[in-house]
């Protein structure tokens, strides 16, 4: 019963193959390829191109698209035989299929697919897999449409996978939100593409990330608020970011205070403002601090005098007689809190001078130009009985008391140095008893004869 | 009886294994498995090895005279298996499509499953040892027109199954080339 050879070698079996093959090589030649047919073409009308307007109309001429492989040619090379248009795009680093080829032969199959039936699309791509980063925008920000479901390419290409209108961008987020959509087409116009690259949610835009975050008021005002008639990306990175720039309008200053508002507003409120006076040149302190900004700065602050007299003027109890360098005496924290050091003068306070009051010498509250000689304020006594006339004071006098006074000159007479000046220890007043005219030995001596002896004044 | 039939019950493990290994394929990449495509193209070629290996090895050892490398109910059991599992893969490689010469293919290997079938039921007609020779003590207990009309419906069966076998095969080694030349060498 066991034969050498398989079952699959037997006559029976040989002659089953033989005919098999006849059937299909005579199926083949009716059915005119069908065969190998994986499935029927694309039979969706377009542009007649290669004498054909679809792909079914090729019929069963499979070289048409699949090049014999000893014949050098690929796929790619019979679809762009047709398809000249998209040969040239490929060409072209700016269009889709050159931004996606990138300059590589990337085989048309790889994207687009047939035999898949009459009405199957043609392009079949994973919208999660397709690199649509390399078209320029980005699908990071769209991975659901307004209805929550994923993305079709329909849903943005509504004319065809390779051109795009940019109302469907509109369409789209009037569904989402209206007003904002109506509010932003308005200020910034209609050419989405021209700010949206699609990496970002620009309704969720961080503007802390940027150069000017936003704080206080700021946060409330609409996008074209500040960034007025911006069309483009450029447009909104090169907004002024200066006080002035929006609201010099709104300057109650009329800019007296310059430009830098931040110097004492912020962002929250006009009316929150704070100046750090000790940032400018006239620190504030004793009284000043809580005096009226208007007080000083009547007409401005720019430029306001910083001298007593500008604002004090009026207030000067000296009448200007002190000169208008107030702060000699004054301080900022009470105008009765002066001092004067009389000593930076020419006229030095010294022994009795220093205790007397300033009215005693500087009358009437005069006290610039107040004479320093002696006599101006010290009448020549009786006692000199007009001897020392038109003579300084001081020749014999100092500043603590009248009394005690040195006789430094000759004394008239006859009586000698050691008579009339060194008597003893007499003083002026033992012999000139009522003025310095008249003397007398008296008081010490019995007669006023000084050979009489007549006892000294021991006795 | 599915005790003296192991090689059904592996074979139908063997196709729910691989069936979830194609459900879980479609749920991921959510699209039946393309013929073309790694998973597709690998179950295609697994199958076809399989079916191969079915044509080819049962009866290689069935006509061996000197090497006996296990009995026959082994060889037929393993024969079987694969007969199972190999049309069910090659199945799953047709993407569902049934059109030219791919479907025909895929309806001879369908056609030659039955047969598979219906030859092992007219195959347990007629008694055998363990080895798969006629078992001389049971077949003589058995009628001869009973006998005779098994024996004679086995040899039908063979005259049919083979030829069958061998057209699927031709179709196949047909579809194979195609394929090659459509879908690997033509880029």
């Amino acid at each position: 019963m066991n034969t050498p050879r398989i079952g699959c070698l037997s006559p029976l079996a040989l002659v089953s193959a033989f005919i098999t093959l006849l059937i299909l090589i005579a199926a083949e030649i009716i059915s005119g390829n069908s065969m190998f047919n994986p499935g029927e073409l694309n039979a969706q009308a377009g542009v007649a191109l290669g004498g054909v307007t679809s792909h079914s109309e090729i019929g069963k001429d499979c070289g048409q698209c699949h090049a014999p492989f000893w014949s050098g040619q690929t796929m790619s090379d019979l679809c762009q035989e047709c398809h000249a248009d998209i040969a040239q795009q490929i060409g072209d680093p700016t269009s889709m299929h050159g931004i996606l080829s990138q300059g590589a032969s990337k085989p048309c199959q790889d994207c687009h697919t047939e035999h898949n039936g009459p009405s199957a699309s043609l392009t079949v791509m994973d919208p999660t897999d397709f690199p649509h980063d390399e078209t320029g925008f980005s699908l990071f920000g769209h991975q659901v449409g307004a209805d929550g479901q994923p993305f079709a390419c329909s849903d943005c290409h509504v004319q065809g996978i390779s051109t795009f209108d940019q109302q469907a961008c509109t369409n789209c987020h009037r569904a989402i939100d209206m007003n904002f959509t109506v509010t932003h087409t308005h200020d910034f116009g209609e050419s989405c593409l021209a700010c949206h690259d699609g990496v970002d949610r620009y309704g969720d835009f961080d503007h802390s990330q940027v150069t000017f975050p936003l704080t206080g008021a700021h946060l409330q005002v609409n996008c074209s608020g500040c960034h007025i008639d911006a069309l483009t990306i450029s447009d909104l990175q090169n907004t002024p970011t200066t006080c002035e720039a929006c609201h010099i309008a709104d300057d109650a200053h009329a800019g007296k205070f310059g430009t830098q508002c931040g110097v004492c507003h912020n962002p929250s409120d006009w009316e929150d403002a704070t100046f750090d006076h000790n940032l400018a040149d006239f620190l504030l302190v004793g009284k000043h601090v809580d005096v009226p900004c208007e007080s000083c700065h009547v007409s401005g602050y720019k430029g306001t005098p910083k001298d007593c007299y500008s604002c004090h003027a009026q207030d000067d109890e000296h009448n200007g007689a002190y000169g208008t360098a107030c702060e000699t005496c004054h301080n900022p924290s009470d105008w009765t809190d002066a001092t004067f050091d009389h000593n930076l003068t020419a006229f030095t306070l010294t022994g009795a001078h220093v205790n007397v009051k300033c009215i005693d010498c500087h009358v009437n509250g005069i006290f610039k130009g107040t004479p320093q000689d002696c006599a101006a304020c010290h009448a020549d006594p009786a006692f000199h009985a007009g001897l020392f006339a038109g003579m300084a004071c001081s020749q014999c006098h100092n500043t603590s008391a009248w009394g005690g006074a040195s006789f430094n000159l000759a004394h008239p007479g006859a009586c000698g140095e050691d008579v009339c000046i060194n008597h003893e220890g007499a003083t002026c007043r033992d012999c000139h008893t009522s003025n310095l005219a008249a003397a007398t030995c008296l008081k010490c001596h019995d007669s006023n004869n000084p050979t009489d002896g007549g006892g000294g004044g021991d006795d | 009886m599915l005790r003296n039939s192991k090689e059904l019950v592996f074979a139908f493990l063997a196709c729910i294994l691989i069936a979830a290994s194609y459900a879980a394929v479609v749920f991921y990449t959510n699209q039946i498995p393309a013929a073309s495509e790694l998973y597709g193209h690998t179950i295609g070629i697994i199958g076809f090895l399989l079916m191969l290996a079915t044509e080819t090895l049962y009866s290689l050892r069935k006509r061996s005279k000197k090497a006996r490398w296990g009995p026959m109910a082994k060889w037929l059991q393993l024969h079987i298996f694969t007969g199972i599992v190999g049309p069910f893969m090659v199945l799953l490689h047709t993407s569902w499509k049934f059109n030219g010469l791919a479907g025909v293919t895929t309806l001879l290997t369908v056609i030659i499953v039955i047969s598979g079938f219906i030859g092992r039921y007219i195959y347990t007609r007629i008694p055998r040892t363990a080895d798969g020779i006629e078992d001389t003590g049971l077949v003589g207990q058995m009628q001869a027109g009973a006998l005779a009309n098994a024996r004679r419906l086995m040899s039908l069966w063979h005259t049919v199954h083979i030829p069958l076998g061998i057209a699927l095969f031709t179709a196949a080694f047909v579809h194979i080339i195609g394929a090659l030349y459509y879908a690997t060498l033509l880029k």
